[in-house]
């Protein structure tokens, strides 16, 4: 009975703080882009000439089927990350897609009409070299997969094994490449490096090894790239050394060595330092290779190359050249070929295989992005038109892993950013105010000039002011009157301008690529975008924002702090965050690596924050770095402190600021390293605002909460992971003192942990080993009943060490992020956002993790509305704020506070991003959605007429009565 | 209150059924998940059914997820499916789909490559409730994300009994002195006398005090009607 009035209880405090989506603002406010990831094979669907399937795999482990039409998603499977996910290779055969999956670990077939699974094969272990098609009698009816020491075939249409042979002499020959030709035969090529290549033949029909034969090599040292099969059966090779092209006839029994040919006597070098890359096309599996192919001289130079006769005749030279790629439409093949063409485009041109030839009316014009990189993947989809002649589209990707598809004469058909992949790091700001609401705005910045031009200004601004909302009604009127459809509000960097709810936001997102977006939060809309080169990728990068948009006519600033690819130091580069310039003020040099960085609240005169960035050596290097600051920093030098963590040795060490910004160590925390590592560290938000001080309690009087502003939260894992001795501890440090405010041990715990820390708790999430099973934990930290120093908190300063009440809760299933909502000013409550690794992210209530639930239900505490202890915490599906917009591999959620104290902006970034809002206490400040303007004007109007109708009958009735 | 009673004994009859179960399935806890595999890894198999729905309009989102991402698996396309490679230990197989709701499964598999799935129960993690292997999961249908809005209509408005609770009386307060005319003697006197007819009983009270007690009943009647609309009102939010 107990239990079911537990459940009772929490079943109705659901109802009350569910903040859930409602099926008409589906789309209102929340936005989702989908990303794949770098490209490394892309294949279009020449099956049929109608079909707009386009199918990737990418780094990412995705492989997905693309509408060449306009660059959606059909479908997409998000494999596991890290390799044993990797996609190995992608081949493809009519409506089958074959990929090598996990290092040659798994073959699958996938349908790609519906995007489902055919079959699924786990092929033996050992490192993958190369996958092929193999085709018999103009039919492909098999896959060969070359491992290191063995070579397996695959029957194409159940994924059956034909036949596995080990390769003779494996622990010797690197074997790296595999060709067939559709005669019968399996070749596999191997190479002794410097030595011979050997060349073993197998009959597909049930491996035997029909010849085997090594080769004298000894310019050679890798297969792959080097060479290539063109023709019936020559293998090519070719050597940047001898500056040379070796031929060899695969099924000739007398040649026992290659044919040399000297570049020379083709009037051709190798750029040096560049290792020559041939490019042959193979149109269908089943038949021998075209005898053409392209040569790669330099980083710029290709030359089409013809093998006739023995003889290797150049067709067409390319200088200067970028990509070159083959594709085949029918029994036609062409090349496409990219040149620079001025400093801002190239052009795309079509040959003809056989001859050279350049097919007229071809060209497509590609215009680089000046904020973006060079050009560096070439893909063509070549189709032929009613007229019989070629026709091609080509998708060319970019350094900076963009992703353009063109048709002719240039027109962009679309465009994806895939770097928005992988984000590393995002900040929202603020957008400015329109011209008018600027001016308005700088009348108050300025000094006063007489009482009577400020009159004059004020009511000039008034006017102006006047002025705008008239032509925004008349654009209302005007905008009503045009069907809904026609009216599309195009987001553009010169029209943005804040809202009145401050709900719309400029997110500046940085990504692994080191490539900077700028995206507008209300559509999605990417307004800037600015490749950084000489960039690290995946390195760290820490986005600052030094000034708001707030401080007119001052523009916002961001800096990002980033590692430089060629000396590993850092960098910072500075830029406007509304419209992506580079700043044009001068940085620091830095000549050591950054340890820590800091942002203070100290403003110059400019309005700028001042950021400290402490080195190795402890030195502190500030950025503005004026007088003013200099001078400001010395007088409160003595109240600025920062903590350095050094995981490697498990040490935790605060620093005090000196008056002439040299730094002086006060206290050091060692976490034995043999026992423990440091795993997070993590303080409190700067943009945190808690309203209330304490808890009114059941019996009415206050709890005071522990709101240590310098609180860090340190979370660590067991150095021994066995299930029975492995822990989790949690320590909170007082990062002025370095005093260890409370710590806390999960035994049988192991990591990863996931943690907020905000206000005065600190909720983590790790995995219980014994019970195989994820629990959150919440420590809430009280100062009791009385207020120590209400006025100011001095970490200095607070004799009573705070009480921490502590709960576990077990979680029923796995978690992939965590954060907590963030509102402009704390009244709302608070909610915890949970990313799931099914790419749900549900809206937690900060209710359910109270470490003051009760067991017993007691009248205080229902006055209190707690909610009874329950060990295992609800999960609804209301509670999934992005429905069935999901985000796979979430990896961080940011939230913000907009203008509206009801509601907290929400992106989540994965390989996917998602933004929306959420209310967590539910739209209190505004009207809702759903609000009933027609019942209410019509209680309105009827209770207003009623009343003059009974005024009415009430004057007949005493006129009545006085005659009476 | 009956019907509540009813189901509480329905709850707990089933909780005796439960408890019953209990003792009779062996209580042993799965094999330790971290019990050191020799490096021999297993096949988890199964088949995901969503009634009514064809195959091909969900297998493209699907996905199979073995103790959050660690392994993954993809769906057939006739909705059977297997995740390679996992070693023995316990896993929670989750089948995940944006559209349609699976329960998630847990599978033991021993160092010997025996399997059986069971329910989840996190709370009680050495229970055994036996599922069949491999898999059979069946949909619990779509996923319900969105709440519903409170939609008004006249009837809702009108059935509601705060509403007849405010209306009868107003109409019985208004309509009966109309119908009824009270300044009239002779109607006064019948109806008088119709009254002693009904009771027979002369200390019986008069109109005025029956109006109350009638009142009296009726609020309390609608009272009860009251909680039971606050509920809904609850339901509703």
């Amino acid at each position: 009975m107990a239990w079911l009035v537990v459940r009772l209880a929490i079943s109705v405090s659901l109802f009350y703080t569910a903040s859930a989506v409602f099926e008409d603002q589906v789309g209102k406010f929340d936005w989702r882009q989908q990303f794949i990831g770098k490209v490394r094979f892309a294949l279009f669907d020449t099956h049929s000439q109608a079909s707009k399937k386009l199918l990737v795999a990418t780094d990412k482990n995705v492989f997905a089927s693309l509408n060449s039409r306009t660059g959606d998603l059909f479908w997409r499977h998000v494999d596991k990350t890290g390799p044993e996910g990797h996609i190995d290779a992608l081949l493809m055969y009519g409506q089958d897609a074959v990929v090598v999956a996990g290092n040659g670990r798994l073959l699958r077939s996938w349908e790609t009409t519906v995007g489902g699974l055919k079959w699924e094969t786990v092929l033996d272990t050992g490192s993958f070299q190369a996958a092929a098609l193999v085709g018999v009698q103009d039919f492909v009816k098999y896959v060969a997969v070359l491992k290191k020491s063995a070579i397996s075939l695959h029957d194409l249409s159940s994924g059956s094994q034909i036949w596995v042979e080990n390769l003779p002499d494996s622990d010797t020959v690197q074997y790296q490449t595999i060709y067939s030709g559709g005669n019968g035969l399996v070749f596999v090529f191997g190479v002794v490096p410097n030595s011979h290549i050997v060349i073993v033949e197998y009959k597909i029909e049930d491996g035997e090894i029909m010849n085997k034969k090594s080769v004298e090599a000894a310019w050679m040292s890798s297969l792959e790239s080097s060479c290539t099969v063109i023709s019936s059966g020559i293998l090519l090779c070719v050597d940047q050394i001898t500056q040379s092209l070796y031929t060899l006839l695969l099924q000739s029994a007398e040649q026992t060595e290659m044919r040399q040919i000297h570049l020379q006597t083709l009037d051709l070098e190798v750029a040096s330092g560049f290792q020559p890359v041939l490019t042959s096309t193979q149109p269908n599996p089943a038949q021998p290779p075209l005898s053409e192919f392209f040569l790669q001289l330099s980083p710029d130079h290709h030359i089409l190359l013809q093998l006739k006769d023995g003889l290797i005749v150049p067709l067409r030279d390319f200088n200067p050249s970028y990509l070159a790629a083959f594709a085949t439409s029918g029994e036609r093949t062409v090349a496409a070929v990219m040149s620079p063409k001025n400093d801002t485009a190239c052009s795309i041109n079509l040959f003809s295989a056989d001859t050279g030839r350049r097919h007229l009316d071809t060209t497509i014009i590609y215009h680089m992005d000046p904020n973006g990189g060079k050009p560096n993947r070439l893909y063509v989809h070549a189709f032929l038109k009613k007229d019989d002649s070629v026709g091609y589209r080509v998708m060319v990707q970019t350094e900076d892993l963009t992703l353009t598809f063109l048709q002719q004469p240039g027109r962009v058909v679309w465009m994806r950013e895939e770097a928005l992949a992988d984000v590393v790091t995002m900040e929202m700001i603020d957008l400015p105010f329109t011209g008018t609401q600027a001016e308005l705005e700088g009348e108050f910045g300025k000094k006063a000039d007489g009482l009577l031009p400020m009159v004059l200004k004020r009511l000039s601004s008034q006017f102006i002011l006047l002025q705008a909302w008239l032509a925004h009604l008349w654009k209302l009127f005007y905008d009503a009157r045009k069907p809904r459809s026609s009216v599309k509000n195009e987001v553009n960097i010169d029209t943005l301008s804040r809202d009145e709810f401050n709900l719309q936001k400029m997110m500046v997102m940085v990504t692994a690529s080191g490539k900077l977006f700028g995206i507008d939060s209300k559509s999605g809309t990417i307004l800037w975008k600015q490749y950084l080169e000489n960039i690290e990728p995946n390195s760290v990068f820490k986005l600052i924002v030094q000034r708001t948009t707030a401080h007119f006519p001052h523009p916002p600033q961001c800096t990002l702090l980033i590692k430089n690819k060629d000396t590993g130091l850092g960098n910072l580069y500075v830029f406007n965050p509304i419209f992506g310039k580079k700043s044009q003020i001068s940085v620091p040099a830095l000549p050591r690596p950054v340890l820590q960085t800091l942002l203070l609240p100290v403003i110059d005169q400019d309005y700028a924050k001042v950021l400290l960035l402490i080195d190795d050596q402890y030195k502190v290097t500030t950025f503005p770095s004026t007088k003013n600051i200099l001078q400001q920093l010395q007088d409160t030098a003595s109240s600025i402190f920062f903590y350095l963590v050094d995981s490697s040795q498990g040490k935790l060490s605060g620093f005090r600021l000196r008056k002439d910004l040299s730094t002086e160590l006060i206290w050091e925390v060692v976490i034995p390293t043999e026992v423990q590592k440091i795993v997070a560290v993590k303080g409190k938000r700067a943009n945190e605002h808690v309203h209330s001080q304490g808890r009114v309690m059941g019996d009415r009087s206050v709890l005071y909460k522990y709101l240590n502003p310098n609180l860090l939260a340190v979370i660590t894992e067991s150095t021994d992971t066995h299930h029975e001795r492995s822990f989790v501890g949690i320590f909170l440090i007082d990062g002025v003192t370095g005093r260890i405010v409370h710590e806390a041990v999960q035994r049988k715990a192991k990591g990863p942990v996931h943690f907020v820390h905000s206000e005065n708790w600190v909720v983590y999430v790790y995995w219980n080993s014994k019970f195989r099973r994820n629990e959150f934990s919440v420590l809430e930290l009280f100062e009791g009943a009385e207020l120590y120093n209400s006025t100011v908190f001095s970490s200095l300063d607070r004799p009573h060490p705070p009480q921490v009440l502590q709960q576990s809760y077990i979680f029923p299933a796995p978690i992939s992020t965590l954060e907590a909502t963030l509102t402009e000013k704390g009244i709302t409550s608070r909610h915890l956002l949970v990313g799931l690794p099914s790419g749900n992210i549900l809206s937690l209530p900060k209710m359910f993790l109270d470490p003051r639930r009760p067991e017993v239900v007691s009248e205080q505490s229902r006055e209190e509305n707690l909610i009874p202890y329950a060990p295992e915490m609800p999960i609804r599906d209301e509670w999934f704020i992005n429905y069935n917009q999901t985000v796979s591999r979430v990896r961080g959620i940011h939230t913000a506070p907009s203008g509206l104290e009801s509601t907290c902006l929400v992106v989540a970034y994965g390989l996917d991003i998602y933004q929306t809002r959420v209310f967590p206490s539910k739209q209190f400040d505004v009207l809702k959605d759903d609000y009933d303007y027609v019942l209410i004007s019509s209680v309105l109007f009827g209770l207003f007429f009623a009343t003059m109708i009974s005024k009415r009958l009430a004057e007949v009735k005493l006129l009545n009565r006085a005659w009476r | 209150m009956r019907q509540m009673k009813r189901l509480l004994d329905v709850y707990v009859a089933l909780q005796a059924l439960f408890a019953l179960s209990w003792c009779f399935t062996d209580a042993d806890p799965g094999p330790a998940v971290g019990s050191q595999s020799n490096g021999e890894r297993f096949k988890i198999e199964g088949r995901a059914i969503v009634p009514g729905v064809k195959t091909q309009d969900w297998v493209s989102t699907a996905r199979i997820l073995v103790e959050g991402e660690e392994y993954v698996g993809f769906v057939k396309t006739d909705g059977s499916f297997a995740v390679n490679d996992v070693p023995s230990g316990s896993y929670v197989v989750e089948i995940v789909s944006p559209s349609f709701r699976f329960d998630p499964v847990r599978v033991d598999i021993t160092s010997k490559g025996k399997m059986r799935a069971r329910l989840v129960n996190y709370i009680k993690t050495s229970e055994v409730l036996r599922q069949p292997y491999p898999l059979q999961i069946r949909s619990s249908g779509p996923h319900t994300y969105f709440m519903k809005r409170e939609t008004w209509g006249w009837t809702d408005f009108l059935m509601n009994p705060m509403v007849m609770m405010m209306v009868l009386p107003l109409l019985i307060i208004v309509l009966l002195p109309k119908v009824v005319n009270t300044n009239d003697p002779e109607m006064r006197k019948e109806m008088e006398q119709s009254m002693n007819m009904l009771n027979p009983n002369p200390e019986l009270p008069d109109v005025s005090e029956f109006m109350t007690k009638l009142f009296s009943k009726g609020s309390s009647k609608a009272g009860g009607g009251n909680k039971g609309s606050r509920s809904v009102a609850l339901k509703r939010r």
